[in-house]
């Protein structure tokens, strides 16, 4: 049990005490580290198969090898994240292998499907940069010590997944024609999924705990801001349409279109046309998950009890 | 499948500390030393090793934060 109260833990971690292991934390902070490392966990692990299927678009060997480096390092991002929660109590079995499809916590964005070369390099250049949006901010914020070492790695690979995103995003957006086309397709529906990830607006935020327990430093809306100050103008210079602009009077990005609103992921469109929609549409949509995400867990966890049998035989 | 905690040590530069740098879990040590250094591959490192927690020995205290990591490290 822990040695403070919940009060004397959030103030010990806001004046700079780092939390190194279970006998330091209190049970709310424990359930709060948990909740985010599950997220963190499960958004790197179904992030490979997303990007795994759709590797085989890429248009020759060196980028199929750079494609299924990002897939490497997204399971061991997974793997470490894993390990985290396992030191805290949680079993890794079971998270991976012992939950049903629609258990995972990962975004609805990696419950899409990518179809082809144009979509994995946006999903790089904007599923990354969201990850790397929230990641610097709990390696720079955490309270959590064992955490915020482990992010060296996961920051410093996280980098070159975006770096390969946006060249390759350049590449295709300047030879103009169908591959400009389809990056921007893929922009279409892209931007504001990442915008969606991010989640509720601060006005409408319940309380988590997370920044009592500084186990993160910004809020949603400010992560969104800090996500769009990188997208936005990437967008801008590369001549691709990107639904929100800098609002100088109110001196951050807006949205051009309502948000929240619906999506049909069938035919990969977000109904700007039909208005905006309550955040409990959002989660209804969200719990129902997306296309893809059966066939993506089930890649995951599909030898595991075969072979599981062979070896006990 | 029972696996075990393999910490990871490495040095990036020869004179540099051999140092922490995160874990694999595997069920035994050779699949340990692959996973390692497959999956810690962000450097070109000077030298890598792989320890099974299990087999740390705690000098100065039993109340340790590793010891206590020990305890969750049978998979
Ligand atoms: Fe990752
Ligand atoms: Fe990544």
């Amino acid at each position: 049990m822990s040695q403070f109260t919940d009060e004397e833990l959030k103030q010990k971690v806001q004046a700079g005490y780092m939390v190194e292991g279970p006998e330091d934390m209190t049970e709310g902070y424990r359930k709060a580290l948990r909740v985010q490392l599950t997220v963190q966990a499960d958004t790197e692990l179904m992030s490979a198969p997303s990007y795994w299927m759709a590797a085989r678009h890429a248009p020759s060997t060196n980028t199929q090898v750079s494609a299924h480096a990002i897939i490497q390092d997204e399971l061991a991002h997974a793997n470490i994240a894993y390990r985290l929660l396992e030191d805290i109590g949680e079993s890794k079995e079971h998270l991976v292998y012992g939950r049903q499809p629609h258990e995972f916590k990962h975004p609805y964005g990696f419950d899409q499907p990518l179809d082809n070369w144009a979509e994995l390099v946006v999903a790089t250049g904007f599923f990354d940069r969201a990850g790397i949006t929230l990641l610097t901010d709990v390696h720079e914020n955490t309270s959590y010590a064992p955490l915020k070492r482990a992010l060296v790695k996961i920051s410093m690979e996280e980098t070159f997944h975006l770096r390969h995103g946006e060249v390759w995003m350049r590449r295709l957006a300047k030879a103009g024609g169908e591959a400009r086309e389809l990056v921007q397709r893929a922009v279409d529906w892209m931007f504001p999924m990442t915008i969606e990830w991010f989640g509720l607006p601060d006005d409408m935020k319940r309380h988590s705990g997370q920044l009592d327990y500084k186990l993160k430093g910004l809020t949603n809306d400010q992560l969104r801001q800090v996500w769009m100050s990188s997208t936005v103008p990437l967008c801008e210079e590369l001549g691709l349409n990107a639904p929100a602009h800098w609002d100088d009077e109110k001196g951050e990005y807006v949205l051009d279109y309502p948000f929240p609103c619906q999506y049909d992921a069938v035919d990969k469109h977000w109904a700007f046309d039909e208005g905006e929609i309550s955040w409990d549409a959002v989660f209804e949509r969200w719990k129902g998950r997306g296309p893809m995400n059966e066939i993506y867990v089930e890649s995951v966890q599909r030898s595991r009890m075969d072979v599981e049998r062979w070896l006990a035989a | 499948m029972k696996e075990f905690v393999y910490d990871v040590f490495t040095r990036k530069e020869r004179g540099d500390r051999l140092q922490h740098v995160g874990y694999v879990d595997a069920f035994d040590d050779e699949t340990a030393k692959v996973y390692a250094w497959t999956t810690y591959d962000e450097e070109k490192w000077f030298e890598m090793c792989v320890v099974k927690r299990t087999n740390v020995l705690p000098v100065n205290r039993t109340d340790g934060l590793f010891v206590e990591a020990q305890k969750a490290a049978h998979v």
